[in-house]
């Protein structure tokens, strides 16, 4: 029986292929996920294992902060360090390693490497040394502090030659130097499209760091030891002191490769999530299409039985059948993926997030991973279509038409109802501050509910979207219209897809709404400033506090002042030692820095309580519902633990509300002053003094900030946008990845379509016997398609905007987030949805043109 | 060598027919007389409301939906008027599906036998769709026969052929009765086609009323003519 199940499926090649698209669809994009990470990781493998090749040990600060996204901060060593050890036995050179922010102005005066959104500018040192990182292609070293070399992509980006003046701005400020050499990492031109911009060691440590420090020392040993000796040997040097560690260089190898994994698996995993979105919607297709098949199947399966099969037989060979899709689609699917992968690199390098990438990483993994999703994802969507398979009475091959066996409709719908019911009281406690996971449930309920209740309500919602069609389309129009109702459970089935990428789109577009709103108004009433230079460097670099005072200086200018951002561990003494695991303790938290000098009457932090001038030094603001969950009161001492290892003794003197301050706790920037590690500013706000002309004194900032080739000058109302409009970049990448499924349920619309043309040839052949011309016929089809689609689109966008309200509800507390709905993206959803409807129908609406009038009406 | 004793059926509005082990049989009747309510009752595909059905000591109104499965698959063979054969299976595979579906490997010589009665040896490799309604017909007949069940029912198994296919199909059915001892009962309306058989039983709203052994074509006329009247 299995032989003949296989060559069953075999001998309709052409519908599996059909039917197996959206397992196609799914699984290229989540093979496509799986093969670029995959071959990015490899090639960072690869990259690092080369650039580490003659590195034997490491020398760094045991001091760290973790950060988010598997970055972390850690604390300089003194240079002084590196004569220790120079003289270890077995040790042939050692050098210093920095990598600190430096920004290469191009000579149009604008920064080289996007700034915020693109890749990191670096700066470094340049050493002779093997172990040293980067090697020299043309010319030689830097010496001395006026010479600086770049890194071959950077130089070839702005069209610099050996000889030319450079303008790089580091932490010190803005500086001019001469370029006497081109460098390339490793065998490529630019790690990930980072810039770089390296100095002699004294030169890197005053501009980039602190004068007398680097980030870490590299070491060649002369292979008389083996490296873990050599380590050994090192530690054993170091002054105890100083806190410092000595890693093997096959140890700093694998951490660097891991640290860059973490950051690469985050956006990978982010692609992933929403390609088993795609997978679940495909499913939905998948399942309608086995519906449609089994049904339109019912006398062969019928037959089955009546000569002796048992229902258990019928069932698995659909099931068999299916499986042959999952493998077939999975394996095309991947094979789709590998091409995507490729496309994803191209929209990575377009967008200047350049992946450096050697040759295709096709793990056996990404293929098993694949395969399977696939095969389980068809195999589940087609399980109830078999069973149901398997009931049919033998009788039902005597019977002339195929019948879709239709469920109770009233357990149909108590069920959809109570599920979503449940959902309800899921969404609706999660109004009231129930936990997260809760609201995902009761969304997941609602859905369950919606679909299925679906049956029930496609009927009347189909005729009701479909009147207008039927009184201005004529027999065609009324025709589409009951073919739309005529088999509800079929159309709710074609609608779910397009329903649930219609609810996710809406539903984040109503939130996206709502926090815009949200900012703009919050942003609109803290800042009372004229203009704004910001940086979005992300917490990597930022304008250099030097750059702030200066335009504070400026003739015109009332006041300015600066806010940044840096990183501290936080401990609190009264909490017992033990909840902190050791781990945790070195996780970093958000502090922002402001100057409270200049802040007053500028931007409102939303101070609750406490005075901000009374900051000093050793002053803390804490968000007000953290402190209230903490227990802090004023005067509470924290400890605050900088990034070099200093310990602050800090008191907290007031409080602030979360709304206009990014961190929830903010420090003056003089806790910093002495830190080898420098603060920079974010946003710099600045107010015109009265009677001095804006566009002058905006010029006259303008020409500082482009000096330094540092930040974004805006005006009030561009800054209030531009804050806005950062929830826009999420947005956009989720409309991307929900795009893919749309794609699908487009897909699931054509399948269904042609199935149903297939299954009705006897009934066109017979309309067209009567005189129906073939522009009606496609008319029919036409319209059939798009009161499906609008079906789904219509209760998606009811859908999304219930889920958009509670979920906006659920995010703010007290009710600061209101709910506003996008109106004019949701016309756009349903018009969008209408000319889906129109295209999808193309294709099915020709097939129905091709149906030959005789042989339809002869066929039995 | 196989079979058990006569077939015997009760069915029916009060009616009690048997048909006869080795025997062809012919049920015939108006439209709406009931003969195909009773050959899907007798052959286990529709239930009964009450009385029973025996094929041979089986009392089929006591087995359950696995066990009458079972019993379509060894005991009884079935050849519908239409849409006989599993279009995506060539000839022989169609013929030997219920031993397939049953995992037994069935009897070779018979099966040859079978085949070589229905006279399509070299056209077993195709495709239903590539044979004519009658080439199609014969092979759910060799179908029905590959098993060698105690019972072939057939529903108007010509009513989709033209007379002279119709015929040979015909003649075949017989030739399975007489020379390889099979038992069918056809449901017709045919009197061409009723001839073929050994006797008819004629039904007329739920009851027999009436029967013919040894029925020419123009007996049958005649008597459906005095039935009519």
């Amino acid at each position: 029986m299995f032989r003949l199940a296989v060559k069953m499926t075999l001998a309709r090649t052409g519908r599996l292929v059909l039917t197996s698209l959206a397992v196609i669809l799914g699984t290229a994009f989540l093979s496509g996920t799986f093969v670029f990470r995959d071959t990015i990781n490899q090639t960072f493998d690869r990259l690092f294992a080369d650039v580490f090749r003659d590195v034997d040990a490491y020398v760094r600060s045991t001091t760290f902060l973790e950060l988010d996204f598997g970055g972390e901060q850690r604390a300089a060593t003194p240079v002084a360090v590196l004569d220790a050890v120079r003289n270890v036995e077995g040790v042939t050179s050692a050098t210093g390693d920095i990598q600190a922010f430096a920004r290469v102005i191009g000579k149009d005066g604008t920064p080289l490497g996007s700034e915020g959104n693109g890749p990191p500018t670096f700066g470094g040192i340049a050493s002779s040394d093997s172990a040293g990182l980067w090697s020299i292609t043309s010319g030689r070293l830097p010496v001395g502090p006026n010479e600086v070399i770049l890194d071959k992509a950077t130089a070839d980006n702005g069209a610099f030659v050996v000889g030319d003046s450079v303008r790089v701005v580091a932490v010190r400020g803005a500086r001019e130097f001469t370029l006497v050499g081109i460098a390339s990492y490793g065998d490529i031109s630019s790690p990930g499209g980072a810039t770089f911009a390296l100095f002699d060691q004294p030169t890197a440590s005053e501009f980039l760091l602190q004068p007398g420090f680097v980030d870490a020392i590299l070491v060649e040993g002369d292979d008389s030891v083996g490296d873990d000796v050599l380590a050994k040997r090192i530690d054993a040097a170091l002054p105890t002191e100083l806190k410092l560690e000595t890693l093997t260089g096959a140890e700093i190898t694998a951490e660097v490769q891991g640290q860059i994994k973490d950051v690469l698996n985050i956006f990978s995993t982010f692609l992933i999530i929403f390609s088993y979105i795609a997978l679940g919607i495909g499913s939905f297709v998948i399942y309608n299409v086995f519906s449609i098949t089994a049904a339109q199947r019912q006398r062969e399966n019928a037959l089955l039985r009546a000569i002796g099969a048992s229902r258990r037989q019928v069932s698995r060979a659909l099931l068999i059948e299916s499986t042959a899709m999952g493998i077939v689609g999975s394996v095309i699917g991947f094979g789709i993926g590998i091409l995507l992968s490729q496309m994803l690199n191209a929209l990575l390098k377009a967008t200047g997030f350049e992946v450096p990438t050697q040759g295709l990483a096709i793990s056996p993994n990404s293929f098993i991973n694949t395969l399977i999703a696939g095969v389980v994802v068809t195999i589940s969507a087609a399980w109830f279509p078999a069973r149901r398979a398997g009931r049919v009475p033998p009788l039902a091959a005597l019977r002339d038409t195929a019948l879709d066996t239709a469920g109770s409709i009233s357990r149909r719908v108590v069920i959809g109802l109570v599920l979503v019911a449940a959902g309800g009281v899921g969404m609706f406690a999660a109004m009231n501050d129930a936990p997260v996971q809760v609201l995902g449930l009761g969304v997941l309920g609602v859905f369950s509910g919606i679909l299925v209740l679906g049956p029930a309500i496609a009927r009347p919602v189909a005729l009701f979207i479909g009147l207008p069609v039927a009184k201005l389309r004529g027999a065609s129009g009324v025709m589409a219209r009951q073919n739309a109702a005529r088999n509800p459970k079929r159309t709710s089935r074609t609608a779910a897809p397009v329903l649930l990428g219609v609810a996710l789109v809406t539903a984040f577009t109503a939130l996206a709404a709502s926090i815009r709103s949200e900012i703009r108004d919050t942003f609109g009433n803290a800042f009372s400033g004229d203009i704004a230079l910001t940086v979005d460097s992300q917490g990597f670099g930022g304008i250099p506090l030097t750059i702030t005072d200066q335009i504070a200086e400026l003739d015109g200018v009332a006041q300015a002042t600066g806010v940044g951002f840096t990183s501290v561990r936080l401990i609190d003494p009264n909490e017992p030692a033990s909840t902190t695991q050791a781990s945790a303790a070195q996780r970093g938290v958000f502090v922002q820095t402001i100057n409270p000098e200049t802040i007053g009457g500028l931007f409102d932090l939303g101070v609750t309580q406490g005075d901000l001038g009374s900051l000093g030094a050793d002053g803390i603001f804490v968000d007000a519902e953290r402190a209230e969950s903490k227990g802090w009161d004023i005067g509470t001492r924290l400890k605050i633990i900088r990034v070099d290892g200093v310990e602050v003794n800090a008191e907290v003197r007031g409080f602030v509300s979360g709304d206009t301050s990014f961190a929830n706790y903010v420090a003056s920037r003089d806790m910093f002053a002495d830190a080898p590690s420098p603060i920079f500013d974010a946003f710099v706000y600045i107010k015109v003094a009265p009677g001095a002309v804006f566009d002058d004194v905006r010029d006259r900032v303008a020409a500082i900030s482009s000096d330094a080739g540092i930040g974004t000058l805006q005006t009030k109302d561009e800054f209030i946008d531009d804050q806005a409009a950062q929830i826009n970049q999420v947005l956009a990448l989720i409309y991307g990845l929900l795009g893919l499924s749309i794609i699908i349920a487009i897909v699931g619309i054509v399948i269904t379509l042609l199935l149903s043309v297939f299954e009705r040839r006897r009934e066109i052949g017979l309309l067209r016997a009567v005189g129906m011309t073939k522009s009606q016929v496609r008319t029919t089809v036409r319209w059939e398609s798009v009161i499906t689609s609008l079906l789904g689109a219509v209760s998606g966008v009811v859908l999304g905007i219930v889920m958009g309200i509670v979920v906006v509800a659920a995010l703010s507390d007290e009710g600061d987030i209101t709910f506003r709905l996008p109106v004019n993206e949701t016309l756009w959803i349903v018009v969008i949805s209408f000319v889906l409807g129109v295209v999808a129908a193309v294709y099915p609406a020709w097939r129905a043109t091709k149906v030959n009038v005789v042989e339809a009406i002869a066929a039995t | 060598m196989y079979g058990s004793g006569d077939s015997e059926v009760r069915a029916l509005d009060g009616i009690d027919v048997s048909f006869e082990k080795g025997k062809f049989t012919a049920i015939m009747g108006p439209s709406g007389s009931g003969k195909s309510t009773l050959m899907h009752c007798i052959a286990g595909l529709d239930s009964l409301t009450s009385g029973s059905v025996f094929i041979g000591d089986t009392n089929l109104s006591s087995l359950n939906d696995k066990q009458l499965t079972e019993l379509r698959r060894e005991k009884v063979g079935f050849v519908f008027q239409a849409f006989n054969l599993i279009p995506t299976l060539n000839a022989y595979e169609n013929i030997t599906l219920p031993l397939t579906l049953g995992k037994k490997k069935g009897d070779s010589a018979w099966i040859d036998r079978v085949i070589d009665t229905i006279s399509l040896r070299d056209r077993l490799d195709h495709r239903p769709s590539e044979l004519s309604g009658g080439q199609q017909q014969r092979v759910a007949i060799a179908r029905a026969l590959a098993s060698q069940p105690d019972i072939i029912f057939a529903d108007e198994p010509t009513g989709n052929l033209d007379s002279k296919t119709g015929s040979e199909v015909l003649a075949f059915m017989r030739r399975a009765v007489s020379d390889l001892g099979q038992t069918i009962v056809m449901v017709t309306h045919d009197a061409v086609a009723a001839s073929y058989a050994d006797r008819i039983v004629f039904l007329a709203d739920g009851r027999v009323a009436g029967e013919m052994f040894s029925p020419t074509a123009q007996k049958v006329l005649d008597y459906l003519k005095r039935l009519g009247e």
